[in-house]
């Protein structure tokens, strides 16, 4: 019923959120906005989405949200959640089914600490091709984003698991996911080259339901982070 | 035969943690591993602490933590769990008593979207110093960051409490405070002069046991903070 075409500002306001769902601000090609979509699909939550004009903001968006920033959880009482991580962890503790944090506090806090690491990668995929584009030499950066990749890869092979929590896929592969998604975006897939494990990793995530329903192609990713970078955001672009 | 003086390289490594205990890994100036010391102190949870030379790290401790970062936990279990916020939230899963997060989703959530916002903050409390120390101009810096604590006021007007999220201290008030603590050492107590809401947070804050028992004044940080500028903290000082 809601369209998939982005809101505007001059766009009217939303009316609330109806009582049996929750609703989704987000952006389609959004990485951050991803992570939620992804614990909303895998958890089978009933939601709604409502994608934001990211250059021409809504005023009744930046009143919900002041930061302007997607994704945004609002629930049918009116609570705005926003923060990719921050949504997520709240989605799956409201939302019993479908558990994507341990239950043991030690557990939840491995997670949280494999996080933390994991976001010291994504600045540098953006800095690298941000780099490559004004022509600089990025090889410095490739590599040590190689490393990075090596220590995921160790990571992989000392627990013996296929994924980062075990052998099914839990939170933290959701939160790494949408970035491995636009390593051939970022011209960057070759730094997985000495990398099996974790290639293996993002072949298993690839035949994931949430992944499968929530991804785009890297022609796509290409062609919206061009427009992107050109300062001409196509957010409504294949629709 | 504990000893609140700094274990450095080539120290012998401490034994494991007895069973029922938790043991600290910190440095006794540390703003972060203050987080940890005062929800440590408000549950009444025993510890023990073993303060790291920052400089001279043990190779025993980058063996067990690799980060090599306080605040560390470690369990009788050998668990590792380091990042203050991340040390902060496992103690208040673990220890029921005095529970410093709300136990609702949404409540946490507020909590967690609090502390994102502040940890835009923190940085201006080591760039303004730093920038000063160089002779630079400070003022635009000082600026942003009067506008910034004019955000926090305007929260603490908003919900009327005495504390961040209610009129008893939570969690949320434990991870902002060790920088307020260092203000007027950092000398940057006059970019509070027009928040008076905050500044009698502050106040408040220092009636607190957890606070009290952490805390330390303006003359040993001075002799702190001296010491760092010369480039030989002295993590001992006031042993």
């Amino acid at each position: 019923n809601f369209s998939e075409r982005c809101r505007a500002e001059g766009s009217p306001a939303p009316g609330p959120v109806p009582k049996d769902q929750v609703r989704l601000y987000s952006m389609r090609f959004c990485p951050f906005a991803q992570r939620t979509r992804l614990v909303l699909h895998a958890k089978g939550i009933k939601f709604e989405t409502i994608n934001i004009h990211l250059k021409q903001k809504p005023d009744w968006f930046l009143e919900k949200n002041p930061d302007g920033l997607v994704p945004v959880i609002e629930t049918p009482a009116g609570e705005v959640v926003n923060e990719s991580v921050i949504t997520s962890v709240f989605l799956d503790e409201v939302y019993p089914e479908k558990k994507l944090l341990p239950a043991t506090p030690f557990g939840k806090a491995q997670q949280k600490m494999m996080l933390e690491h994991f976001s010291k990668i994504t600045p540098q995929l953006f800095k690298i091709s941000s780099a490559r584009r004004k022509g600089d030499d990025v090889s410095g950066l490739e590599a040590e984003l190689k490393e990075k990749f090596t220590s995921l890869n160790e990571y992989l092979v000392k627990r013996k698991t296929k994924f980062f929590g075990g052998d099914t896929i839990t939170f933290i592969d959701y939160m790494m996911w949408p970035f491995f998604e636009r390593l051939g975006m970022f011209e960057v897939q070759h730094c997985l080259d000495h990398t099996p494990e974790l290639k293996k990793w993002t072949e298993l995530m690839l035949e994931d339901p949430a992944v499968k329903a929530t991804m785009h192609s890297t022609e796509n990713h290409k062609t919206f982070y061009n427009n992107f970078l050109d300062g001409k955001p196509d957010f409504d672009y294949g629709l | 035969m504990a000893t609140e003086k700094c274990f450095a390289k080539g120290s012998p490594a401490p034994g494991p943690v007895p069973k029922g205990r938790l043991r600290l890994y910190s440095m006794r100036f540390c703003p972060f591993a203050q987080r940890t010391r005062l929800v440590l102190n408000a549950k009444g949870i025993k510890y023990d602490t073993i303060n790291i030379d920052l400089q001279e790290k043990p190779e025993w401790f980058l063996e067990k933590n690799p980060l090599g970062l306080v605040p560390a936990l470690e369990t009788s279990a050998g668990e590792i769990i380091y990042e203050s916020p991340i040390t902060c939230e496992y103690l208040d899963e673990v220890y029921p008593e005095k529970k410093l997060l709300p136990s609702s989703p949404f409540g946490k959530a507020q909590q967690r979207m609090l502390l994102e916002h502040f940890s835009k903050v923190i940085p201006y409390f080591y760039k303004i110093p730093s920038a000063r120390r160089n002779g630079e101009d400070v003022s635009n810096q000082e600026i942003e960051l009067k506008e910034k604590f004019a955000k926090l006021n305007e929260h603490l007007e908003k919900k009327t409490t005495k504390f961040f999220e209610g009129d008893t201290i939570t969690m949320i008030d434990y991870m902002m405070w060790p920088f307020f603590e260092r203000i007027e050492v950092l000398e940057l107590k006059h970019c509070l002069d027009h928040t008076p809401e905050l500044k009698k947070w502050t106040e408040r804050m220092l009636e607190d046991p957890a606070v009290k028992i952490t805390m330390f004044n303006m003359d040993t940080y001075k002799a702190f903070y001296k010491s760092v500028a010369e480039g030989k903290p002295d993590y001992d000082l006031g042993l």
